[in-house]
């Protein structure tokens, strides 16, 4: 900080006026204002999907009130894909100190936000960075080799890349923020090994139900991950995008598969509409076979409402099990579902355990 | 009946059962595996494809396209606002539908009444305003739990392909309330749709016969919105209509016309988005309608473009080789 | 208001009709008994065909009442014929001749029933009476302006009215079209009907009509040619633009 001692031959007063000298004091001491204020300004964070805001959310937890301030854009039951981000959304993202959104253009209508924002240098964190690295990335499956390969965006599906995220978010946090950088970390570290015990879990379970019938059946192809993480098959009728409108071709090859695998339940996401899963079953109807929809929706590109078991991740992803294990478990199949892990937060509500 | 208008129901006639041989035919030569959802898509867009030109026809020679796809666009915030006061009951967000068509055709009315904007541009105010409004609602819905689920978005550009068998059955029944009521009261509609003052001074209840055409014009468009979606659902109500009156003179013919034309388009734009999976089956329908009207602007005998130009060809030929200008068959166009 | 012993074919009283607050037409009289060929004259926008839309109800008036034979419009229906004005409809419409010329009996037929037979023989009669049975299947968009205007007329005759209100009828046709509807007028007047033609072919009005009706908004006369058609009631109605031949014999109008 330069005083006014050094700025002698520069603050003579032979050369300024008084009114002069004092415009430059006014001028100098607001110099000083923003630094001062920065102290007390809390932190703006924006984040784009649910389950960005809840590793915000959980990253953030334990700081002194007023530290952060988080606004989340998309809501439960939103889809991604889709959502268009309004005149208050791009204020918020011009006004963050910190914006968190997924990538692998999951937020497909934001393209030009991103880029937008990157220009005025609001520091911004994309959550499969590290992933992209050093995680499990999946291609759309192609039918035409001369067309560029795209990324499946559904990467925290895999609770491996979620942890990747987690730990990248907190390092970038803690650069943003350093006074807190330890409370980052530790965080991180704490959320990391509870993924840990959910992804055990969870793969134990979806292991017990026999190999030949690990598929899974949902609208559309945000389930590649999951799979993937936990050893099953996923099939779904509209692309990775719901911004496709989905072909009879496409639900065609749906029934054909559901009939031909004998596969006994169909699952609707909470974020899409069910009328392709509706046709398709009445279709396998029509040719004599039988099948059901899931005793709940599944959580897709969006999770539950903030404060409900689902609407945290590891809630959700917990969820989603139950869910396809009781629907398959109500179908005869056998399924072993462990119990849930004891000191895995949050623990699932008593009527979720509850076999239907 | 005259010669040429046997001829010509004999034409229509043979176009309906070739386009029915396809069917059979595409089997064979493209191995199109006719399974359920293939054919209750088919059905459905046949069927809607035939109510929406046979009321298209009426649309058009009233000159009320453009009230049309007015009735269409204007349909999109009574959706949205159905959908805030009533959730996702789709009986409710249809009656949603209708009321908000019904309140732009009324809210153009007045403007044509009330100040000295004419029609088309009143239509066109309420077209746009009424569909920015619908937009404005979608975007502000989208951020609440359970509107993705909803499918609201899904009314703007239609989804064919995940249609269920009551679908069908609901266009089917509208289709036949349509014909039933259009058949009773033909040649007033004719009437006044050809001659409307002198319609009036022979007794004949002008505003009543309106005001079932309307009806009609906005039950169709309700129906179809799942289907193809307001902005394309304008096209299965003029395409067919305006084909089909460049192939005759008689009104009876364009309608049945028109209704092959709407069947062809709906059924075989399902059945192409069949073939290949990445094929949205809503706007394919629209360019197999397009086809035919550019066909039939283009080839028809009489008022097609092509043959007109042939006319003047062979006119300047005859007097250019100083013969008299060979007499211009009058046909029965 | 006076009952006459046989009822005039019409009767017109006090009618007025506004547009959007303005005064259109305002404070006619008319009466016209039957048996008589009256011609409606005036200049642009003096609302000659506002007045006989105005007389059947097409169009709101704002005051007035009208009588048909003693009776309202709505009784005396049958008995009256219109021929609108040619311009008024889209020739493109998909049908032809013999179809249009039905048309006028469907009133006739009532709600659900279908033209048949016996509506296709009275339609082609009077097709013959106009000279146009060679064109019954002709569409309609390729009739000139002439063979329009007698279907028009063939139609209105189907309704075998005993008052026709005709729409400037002479408008833009051929001489064999005019000499048709002439014959046709003095035709209706020797069965003792009536005609009120909105007419703009000042020349030929004595030779055409019997009476005449002057019209600019307000009605300036209306009366027996020979006393009704005066070089002062027609300086009045056209507002100082008419013009004279030399002798005077002559009247050409110039709007």
């Amino acid at each position: 900080m330069v005083t006014m001692s050094q700025q002698n031959h520069f603050y003579d007063s032979k050369k300024w006026p008084i009114l002069g000298r004092f415009l430059i004091t006014l001028v100098c001491s607001c110099g000083l204002m923003p630094v001062a204020a920065q102290v007390q300004e809390p932190l703006h964070i924006v984040a784009t999907t649910t389950q960005a805001f809840d590793l915000v959310t959980i990253l953030t937890h334990g700081l002194p009130a007023g530290t952060v301030e988080m606004t989340g854009l998309m809501g439960a039951g939103v889809d991604p894909h889709l959502y268009k981000p309004t005149e208050s959304d791009i204020n918020a993202m011009y006004q963050a100190d910190l914006l968190v959104y997924s990538g692998l253009h999951l937020e497909g209508q934001f393209d030009e936000i991103f880029n937008a924002l990157g220009e005025r240098g609001v520091t911004i964190v994309r959550m499969t960075e590290p992933v992209e690295v050093g995680g499990f990335v999946d291609f759309l499956p192609q039918k035409d080799p001369s067309i560029k390969p795209v990324h499946d965006p559904h990467y925290w599906f895999d609770p491996r890349n979620w942890q990747l995220s987690a730990e990248y978010l907190g390092e970038q946090l803690g650069k943003r923020d350093p006074v807190h950088a330890d409370l980052y970390h530790q965080n991180a570290s704490a959320y990391v090994a509870q993924l840990d015990l959910v992804y055990h879990w969870a793969y134990e379970a979806m292991q017990s139900v026999p190999a030949e019938q690990r598929y899974l059946v949902t609208s559309h192809d945000a389930f590649q991950y999951f799979g993937g993480a936990l050893g099953w098959e996923m099939i779904s009728v509209q692309g990775i995008s719901t911004v496709q409108e989905a072909g009879v071709g496409d639900i065609q090859s749906v029934v054909d598969f559901v009939v031909n695998h004998q596969i006994p339940v169909m699952f609707v996401e909470s974020s899409v509409p069910p009328n392709t899963i509706n046709a398709v079953r009445e279709a396998v109807q029509s040719q004599g076979s039988e099948v059901t929809t899931g005793v709940r929706g599944l959580y897709s590109d969006a999770m539950g409402s903030t404060g409900t078991f689902g609407g945290t991740y590891i809630g959700m992803y917990s969820e989603n099990i139950y869910t396809i294990l009781q629907s398959y478990a109500k179908q005869g199949v056998k399924v072993i579902i462990p119990p849930y892990p004891s000191d895995l937060q949050p623990q699932p509500p008593a009527d979720l355990i509850k076999q239907p | 009946m005259t010669s040429a208008d046997r001829r010509t129901w004999l034409i229509i006639l043979g176009l309906a059962i070739a386009l029915l041989l396809c069917i059979p035919l595409s089997q064979i030569i493209f191995h199109i595996n006719y399974n359920h959802t293939l054919t209750v898509v088919a059905l459905g867009g046949a069927a809607l494809g035939i109510l929406a030109s046979v009321i298209g026809c009426f649309a058009v020679l009233r000159h009320e396209s453009l009230l049309g796809d007015a009735l269409s666009h204007a349909a999109l915030p009574g959706v949205a606002i159905a959908f805030l006061i009533a959730g996702r009951q789709i009986v409710a967000l249809l009656i949603g539908a209708a009321i908000a068509s019904w309140l732009g055709t009324q809210f153009a009315l007045a403007i044509t009444r009330t100040t000295r904007i004419k029609q088309d541009t009143a239509l066109g105010i309420v077209l746009t305003g009424w569909f920015a409004m619908g937009l404005a609602l979608l975007s502000y819905i989208q951020s609440r739990a359970d509107a993705s689920q909803a499918g609201l978005d899904k009314f703007i550009f239609g989804q064919a392909a995940a249609m269920v068998q009551s679908d069908v059955e609901v266009i089917a029944i509208a289709a036949l309330i349509a014909f039933v009521l259009l058949a009773l009261f033909w040649k007033e509609l004719k009437l006044i749709t050809f001659d409307r003052e002198f319609a009036q001074a022979n007794g004949v209840r002008v505003r009543a016969l309106d005001l079932l055409l309307s009806t009609l014009l906005v039950l169709t468009i309700v129906v179809g919105l799942q289907l193809a979606g307001v902005i394309l659902m304008v096209g299965l109500l003029i395409a067919p209509a305006v084909a089909a009156r460049q192939w005759t003179h008689q009104l009876g013919q364009m309608v049945v016309l028109a209704a092959v034309f709407g069947a062809f388009a709906g059924g075989s734009g399902a059945i192409i988005s069949g073939l290949d999976v990445a094929l949205p089956t809503g706007p394919l329908m629209i360019v197999m309608a397009s086809m035919i009207v550019f066909f039939s602007l283009a080839f028809a005998p009489g008022r097609g473009l092509v043959w007109q130009k042939w006319q003047q060809w062979r006119t300047r030929l005859s007097l250019t080789q100083g013969q008299p200008i060979a007499a211009q068959p009058q046909s029965e166009m | 208001m006076p009952h006459h012993k046989t009822p005039l074919a019409l009767e017109i009283h006090d009618l007025t009709v506004a547009y959007q607050s303005k005064p259109v037409v305002w404070d006619v009289d008319l009466s016209v008994s039957e048996g008589v060929l009256l011609a409606i004259v005036g200049p642009n926008g003096a609302g000659k065909s506002t007045l006989i839309k105005a007389a059947l109800g097409l169009i709101p008036r704002a005051s007035g009442d009208v009588e048909f034979f003693g009776t309202s419009y709505a009784q005396a229906r049958d008995k009256v014929g219109y021929v609108p004005q040619r311009g008024s409809v889209d020739w493109d419409f998909p049908t032809n001749t013999l179809d249009v010329v039905m048309m006028g009996l469907y009133g006739q037929l009532g709600w659900f029933k279908r033209p048949g037979k016996r509506e296709r023989e009275i339609a082609m009669h009077a097709l013959q009476q106009v000279g146009m049975q060679d064109f019954a299947t002709r569409q309609i968009s390729q009739l000139s302006g002439g063979q329009q205007q007698r279907t028009f007329l063939a139609r209105a005759l189907v309704q075998d009215a005993q008052l026709y209100f005709m729409d400037e009828p002479f408008a833009a046709v051929d001489a064999v079209t005019e000499r048709a509807i002439v014959t046709l007028l003095q035709d209706l007047r020797a069965k003792g009907k009536t005609a009120i033609v909105v007419h703009h072919d000042l020349q030929t009005v004595p030779e055409y009509f019997d009476q005449v009706a002057l019209l600019n908004k307000q009605l300036i006369a209306a009366g027996p040619v020979a006393t009704t058609f005066t070089p002062e009631n027609l300086r009045q109605t056209y507002g100082g633009r008419v013009s004279f031949l030399a002798d005077g014999a002559q009247v050409v109008g110039m709007d």
